[in-house]
């Protein structure tokens, strides 16, 4: 990049939240630039050919938590951003049967019925209450969280806005709501739903991406994450993005060269340059350097502070505070290429749920063990896994005839634990036998998958690290619990998208709302952005559409 | 049944003689109400009653440790005059070490039991003091009606909590902006990252999780355990040793209760609460009785409340939400007689009187609570342990001494029930851990008795076991 060294504003790391970021910021008229450590870009929501013919979306797999806002903000279709949903999936049981979760309210009703009827009339107080609960976050998730220790007059309002909101609820319900926050998600489906099946059919998105185990409280919460998202405007419908989840990243990337900003791929940051308390540019790995007064980060709030800025830089409190925050590698994935569909004996031929997740975990209980492993440092021996065909929704993913498959494995630490050691490079070691772990469980539901097994890529925590950069591998940048939600997410003080550098901000997930491929945390920082350089009316449509 | 034949008339009925039960009944009385207190066992006390362990041995016989009475409670009702002494006052703790290390934790400072200073005591020093400080802030919520969430306009007690909240808005102002940062930070967090963020894993901060999570059905890993240890340090976390074991706080405060003129019986197990319309009219116990009251007072968990009271007078939205409180009972009671006083290595005579943790590490209690997540017994226990006659030989005749062991997790729901075989196999996992610390204490017994958190539900009504039920 010779001669061009000077831009208005930086962006390191090409990640979804980066990219809207980037194109918020073009669009308000600034020159942008994107860099990306790695030969591709998109982060952790990419395409990836590993194998001839097969494309997997080899990090982020499914899609339904994108803002709708920012979908029509950047106008993501008209850039080949196509999302189809999947109706519904299913958690086999080693009996021989199957709970479908289908996601026609009617069909799943009568799925129920099927398994204790008694959970029918449950089943319809447990999704009104979670529905409420929707409705209750999904307007947060695009406002910048109020400083609770502020006077300042826009945290003031912000915050009575929350207290307004959650007032707005009525005393029975704010009294819930509170429950709810607080509550596990083993417990929260206890008082709902008498069929352990269907609990732990339940469970799993309470536990998906988190160091924490069902009977954690606070999983509750985290349950939220899997029935906010919509696709099409259809409220908890998850869909696949047409040619992988590489299809968001390239739709922003494009939305972003039509408003004139550059993307750079091939040499991450080394470090952000700094004057005064104000960020002045970077220098990337391979040397080259970028001026701007303004760099968003979209790494997490530790790879962002403690690698790439000189602790002096930094108020002590504020080091001590990145250092606390908890990201916790706790998942893993299996990406495999498959000669056929695979045959599922429990389901009818055809059945549409196998489209969908498929899940093989039939009590609370098991799940929580596969916790208790991964607290010792464990994978689970019996573990949860998310597992998916994306190719029976869209073909387009593997050569005509040929499928790929998805699995999301949790538990799997960061720091194995091997022959007395923990550390993450004893996944070196290890990756094939975890894999094995996973295979033997799926072979309890799919009995032939190993013999359709053409190629198949497995993915530590340590993987997902050193690959995308994310720490430990964790998929939200950061836990979603309490201490590490809202006005605390990444640190209190600076949960605005600011930090102590005047001018460099963080625009990653590590950010509130927090993580999955919201483009939330990204859109809400280009908002903070704007409004530090007084830019801010050009692109305030949504930011008071709540 | 006619409630205006009733002869027996009362302004107020305390249903359950626990401490609470008759703390109500006392602060109603002085007041100069008329009550009828109504428990069903023999003794009053509920938890808190001292009992023969053996002949000639006495000890507390569920809970054995005083902390967070409240002060107002204490000297508005006298509580002291009328003969609550404390045998052993602000009791250190000491969390043992299986070297013979020993951390001892009075208020702030630790130090190991040798006397060498401990290498973390300025870290746990200032991450307890800022624990009393956030637990100061709160403690005035538990010794006030909770506030409602939302209020009907502008009442006299709308306002009154209005204030209150307030008031707590304007504490956590003081405490300037990085603190109430902080506090906002760790109020809903779990106490293992609180801890190991200051301090390494070992005794020291394994004392430390043990004081979040004692009496819980939670690991130190689980969120919202800070929040039960800020509870437990309401009062500043000072620990005591009633004189005569914890019956004797009852006795007190039943003595206060009738010196105001509260009609005490024992013995009587309540039927029904009796309703008329929509009010409370009396109680009806003992098959025949009744006694008519406009006030009836409960201190028994909320659904026991619920079946005396008849689920038909609660629409169903509430009992569906009583029924949905928690209380999985997580804690047994050993109660040993000993012949002779034990020796710990590594502690001389002062230090043996202490509260003794077995809790060598945080990671180790998280893994004593893993099996009780389903139904079984963990084999390595945490365990909280006083021997309460070392302090206060008029509980123990002939040089015996008694010894109290809180056993933590023992699952209310223990698979295959709680059998005299589980029960003993829970008392020899912990008396052979204790013997590692203790060597030979194991043969210094002359009797035992294990309660199960079922043998606790079944005794005292508290459902679960639980003792915050």
């Amino acid at each position: 990049m010779p001669n061009s060294s000077r831009y208005d504003a930086i962006v390191t790391g090409a990640g979804h939240n980066g990219l809207t970021t980037a194109c918020y910021l073009a669009k308000a008229g600034l020159r942008v630039l994107v860099v990306e450590k790695n030969d591709w870009i998109g982060g952790a929501a990419v395409s990836r050919e590993l194998h001839d013919g097969w494309i997997y979306s080899n990090c982020s797999y499914v899609c339904s938590l994108l803002r709708p806002e920012v979908v029509r903000d950047l106008d993501l279709p008209r850039h080949g951003l196509q999302v189809i949903p999947y109706e519904g999936g299913a958690n086999f049981t080693p009996d021989g049967d199957y709970f479908a979760h289908y996601a026609d309210h009617d069909a799943l009703r009568r799925e129920i019925a099927r398994h204790w009827k008694r959970d029918v009339d449950a089943y319809e107080r447990y999704s009104k209450f979670v529905l409420r609960q929707c409705r209750f976050i999904r307007p947060l998730l695009l406002r910048t969280p109020p400083d609770p220790v502020s006077l300042h007059p826009r945290d003031l309002q912000e915050l009575l806005y929350l207290i307004r909101r959650f007032h707005d609820l009525g005393e029975r319900e704010m009294g819930e709501t509170i429950r709810f926050w607080t509550l596990s998600v083993g417990e929260f489906l206890e008082e709902y739903f008498e069929s352990e099946l269907i609990r732990a059919s339940f469970a799993g998105s309470g536990i998906i991406g988190t160091g924490l185990g069902v009977y954690s409280p606070g999983t509750a919460y985290v349950l939220l994450h899997h029935y906010m998202g919509e696709v099409d405007g259809s409220i908890g419908s998850w869909g696949f993005a047409r040619g992988g989840m590489g299809a968001i990243s390239d739709a922003l990337a494009s939305a972003l060269k039509e408003a004139g900003g550059e993307i750079q791929v091939g040499s991450g940051i080394d470090r952000f340059l700094t004057r005064d308390g104000k960020v002045t540019g970077i220098v990337l790995d391979n040397g080259d350097e970028f001026e701007a007064p303004l760099v968003a980060s979209n790494m997490d709030v530790k790879r962002t502070f403690l690698n790439h800025v000189a602790p002096s830089e930094l108020p002590d409190e504020f080091v001590t505070a990145v250092k606390r925050f908890k990201i916790r590698g706790s998942s893993g994935k299996l990406n495999i290429a498959l000669d056929a569909f695979p045959e599922f004996p429990a389901a009818p031929p055809d059945a549409p749920f196998l489209k969908g997740d498929l899940h093989c975990s039939v009590s609370l209980a098991e799940l929580e063990r596969a916790y208790d492993d991964w607290k010792e440092g464990r994978w689970s021996a019996d573990p949860y896994f998310d597992m998916l065909i994306s190719t029976g929704t869209d073909p387009t993913m593997a050569p005509p005839g040929k499928h790929t498959m998805t699995m999301f494995i949790q538990y799997a630490p960061y720091d194995l634990e091997l022959d007395g050691t923990r550390a993450p490079e004893n996944w070196d070691k290890a990756r094939e036998r975890f894999a094995d772990t996973v295979l033997d469980k799926v072979e309890r539901i799919c009995p032939r998958i190993r013999e359709l097994i053409v190629h198949k890529e497995v993915r530590s925590p340590w993987d997902l690290e050193r690959e995308v950069g994310l720490t430990e591998g964790n998929i939200f940048q950061g836990e979603l619990t309490f201490d590490q939600l809202l006005f605390n997410r990444p640190v209190p003080g600076y949960a605005q998208y600011r930090s102590p550098i005047k001018g460099l901000y963080l625009v990653g997930s590590s950010t509130h709302p927090g993580g999955g491929v919201m483009a939330a945390p990204g859109a809400n920082a280009a908002r903070e952005i704007l409004r530090d350089v007084k830019l801010l009316s050009r692109h305030s449509r949504w930011s008071r559409a709540a | 049944m006619k409630v205006s034949s009733m002869s027996n008339n009362y302004d107020a009925i305390v249903v359950g003689a626990g401490h609470n039960g008759l703390t109500a009944a006392a602060t109603l009385a002085r007041r100069g109400k008329r009550v009828l207190v109504l428990e069903r066992s023999e003794n009053i006390g509920g938890m808190a009653t001292t009992s023969e362990i053996a002949p000639g041995v006495r000890g507390p016989r569920l809970a054995h440790l005083l902390y967070n009475l409240s002060p107002l409670v204490s000297s508005e009702l006298n509580l002291e005059k009328r003969g609550l002494r404390v045998a052993a006052g602000d009791l250190p703790t000491v969390s043992l070490s299986s070297d013979g290390r020993h951390v001892v934790i009075a208020g702030a400072e630790a130090r190991f039991s040798d006397g060498g200073a401990h290498p973390d005591a300025d870290a746990f020093s200032s991450l307890w003091q800022r624990l009393v400080r956030y637990s100061a802030l709160i403690a005035p919520i538990f010794s006030r009606t909770p506030p409602r969430l939302a209020g009907g306009g502008l009442s006299k007690e709308n306002l009154f909590e209005g204030a209150q909240l307030a008031r707590l808005g304007v504490d956590l102002r003081r405490m300037g902006k990085s603190e109430m940062r902080e506090f906002l930070r760790v109020v809903l967090s779990n106490v293992c990252d609180l801890i190991l963020d200051e301090i390494p894993d070992g005794p020291l901060a394994g004392a430390v999780a043990a004081d979040a999570v004692l009496g819980a059905w939670a690991g130190p890993k689980s969120p919202g355990t800070v929040l039960m240890l800020m509870y437990r340090l309401a009062q500043g976390g000072a620990k005591h040793l009633p004189a005569g074991g914890m019956g004797a706080v009852s006795e007190a405060l039943a003595d206060a209760a009738r010196a105001h003129g509260a009609e005490i019986r024992t013995g009587v197990s309540v039927d029904s609460v009796l309703i008329d319309g929509d009010r409370v009219r009396g109680v009806a116990f003992s098959g025949n009785e009744s006694a008519a009251a406009p006030l009836v007072f409960s201190s028994l968990d909320t659904q026991s409340t619920l079946k005396l009271v008849g689920a038909e007078h609660f629409d169903i939205e509430a009992c569906r939400r009583i029924r949905n409180i928690r209380a999985k009972g997580t804690t047994a009671k050993i109660n040993i007689a000993l012949s002779a006083a034990p020796k710990f290595r590594g502690l001389d005579d002062a230090l043996a009187r202490a509260r003794l943790l077995i809790a060598p590490s945080v990671g180790y209690i998280e893994r004593a609570f893993n099996p009780a997540k389903y139904g079984e017994l963990p084999s390595e226990p945490m365990i909280e342990v006083v021997i309460p006659s070392l302090s206060d030989p008029s509980l123990c005749n002939d040089g015996a001494h008694v010894m109290s062991a809180i056993v933590q997790y023992a699952p209310y729901d223990l698979k295959n029930g709680w059998s005299a075989a589980a029960r003993e196999e829970l008392a020899k996992t912990s008396l052979a851990l204790l013997d590692g610390y203790a060597p030979g204490i194991t043969d210094l017994v002359t009797a035992s008795e294990v309660l199960s958190p079922a043998d606790i539900e079944r005794d005292t009504g508290a459902r679960g076991g639980h003792w915050h039920h």
